[in-house]
């Protein structure tokens, strides 16, 4: 029989890990077959880990490692790191923009940021885990994950800025990311 | 601090304000409260953050996915040994006599074979949640169009490489330690689940390659094996519709 501490750990951590799941994945089903993975994983060895307060940063690291596992796709990762400077503040749309865009819409900017800043960016916006968190789950410095939140939201603000200019119809400038990095 | 550096810490400052309390932010923090440019840029850039997280917690999980966690769950505990006391010698005595029974039995009526419990319980309970498979690779269409195919019979050889269809994305849920590939196909109208597992994962699986059949609260169950593989089918249209198959 499932424990009660189990039921009450799926209730409170399932949206968030599904979401988490969701921006990595970039598809519902996938990301319900990841979430799903975790807590199996939990089922079969959580009850290890002494520290039930640690459960939640248990879980993110588990579905991230079980998305890589999938993936295994670490040289990409590797070769992002070499971009160059942020660019900084790059033109986004407003807030109050935003705010009236569908919700589908502003994830699928944030799942065109690349994986290696989108990994800490969502952990970020769901602000279920501290930067120092973050850290600790990806196994990189305090330094890197703020260095990889600055670059992600420089990109999620061209995405939106796209996204936005793509919904309104209007012409937007040959100056993207992917133009800078591919001549 | 310059403000550029107090520009790079702040932005990681969560827009619920659950990083008050860090004393890495509180320099930067003091710094924005005298700094009216850099006050100005923080406010815009909690603003943007605060609408982006509004935006991301308005994303639901499908409807389902927390029972079927919690069904998963229920399996997989169910699997795991949490006692010892099978293992005192007038228990093992008991069981094995029970064993020598039981292959009696099973020799005697080989059709009765019916796959590991565990992964009939997980089959069954995994196929109530249908609405959370997914996820299927190219390998994994043409396993799905062949036991689509009117001609295709249960208990058939299959054209199933393990490895190459778990590296193209197939579904793959775990069971104890042990991983499971998961199919849907169609056919005569109604869906049913294929589930395949590697022999060497349950190795007191007696083989039998001519399917055997379990009905269980409403759905019905199809078992057999080849030399590498076990699969498992599982409708949820009744019997007759299963039947069909073989």
């Amino acid at each position: 029989m499932v424990s009660d501490m189990f039921s009450q750990l799926v209730d409170a951590h399932y949206t968030p890990l599904f979401r988490f799941a969701l921006s990595l994945t970039k598809n519902s089903s996938d990301a319900g077959d990841l979430t799903q993975q975790t807590f199996f994983i939990w089922a079969k060895q959580g009850h290890a880990l002494r520290d039930t307060g640690k459960a939640k940063s248990w879980l993110f690291t588990t579905l991230y490692r079980e998305f890589l596992r999938g993936r295994r796709r670490a040289d990409r990762v590797t070769a992002l790191e070499d971009l160059g400077p942020v660019e900084a503040d790059p033109p986004a749309p407003e807030v109050d923009i935003i705010s009236g865009l569908d919700a589908g819409l502003v994830v699928e900017a944030l799942q065109e940021v690349d994986e290696v800043y989108r990994v800490p960016l969502t952990l970020f916006y769901l602000q279920d885990l501290s930067y120092k968190d973050i850290a600790g789950m990806l196994e990189v410095p305090i330094g890197t994950v703020m260095s990889r939140l600055s670059r992600g939201k420089a990109q999620l603000r061209s995405a939106l800025a796209r996204k936005e200019s793509g919904a309104t119809g209007k012409v937007i400038p040959f100056q993207t990311d992917r133009a800078k990095r591919f001549p | 601090m310059n403000t550029q550096q107090a520009k790079f810490i702040l932005q990681g400052y969560r827009p619920d304000g659950a990083d008050a309390g860090d004393a890495t932010f509180c320099d930067a923090l003091e710094q924005a409260r005298h700094d009216q440019v850099l006050g100005d840029w923080f406010a815009r850039e909690q603003s943007f953050d605060a609408v982006i997280s509004a935006k991301l917690s308005e994303v639901q999980a499908p409807a389902g996915l927390r029972e079927a966690i919690l069904a998963g769950a229920r399996v997989t505990a169910s699997g795991t040994p949490r006692r010892i006391w099978w293992r005192q010698p007038a228990w093992l005595a008991t069981a094995a006599s029970l064993a020598v029974i039981g292959t009696v039995a099973l020799a005697l009526w080989p059709k009765q074979a019916v796959a590991d419990n565990a992964l009939t319980e997980f089959a069954l309970a995994d196929a109530r949640h249908s609405e959370t498979h997914g996820g299927h690779g190219r390998e994994t269409g043409a396993l799905q169009a062949m036991l689509s195919q009117p001609s295709t019979r249960l208990g058939d050889q299959l054209p199933v490489d393990f490895a190459a269809l778990h590296n193209a994305g197939c579904r793959t849920v775990s069971l104890g330690e042990r991983e499971v590939l998961e199919v849907c196909f169609k056919r005569n109208g109604a869906w049913f689940h294929c589930y395949i597992a590697q022999r060497g994962d349950f190795p007191s699986l007696a083989a039998t390659t001519v399917p055997a059949l379990l009905d269980r609260n409403g759905a019905s169950l199809a078992s057999w094996s080849d030399p590498a593989h076990l699969y498992v089918v599982v409708s949820e249209t009744g019997r007759t519709a299963l039947e069909k198959l073989l």
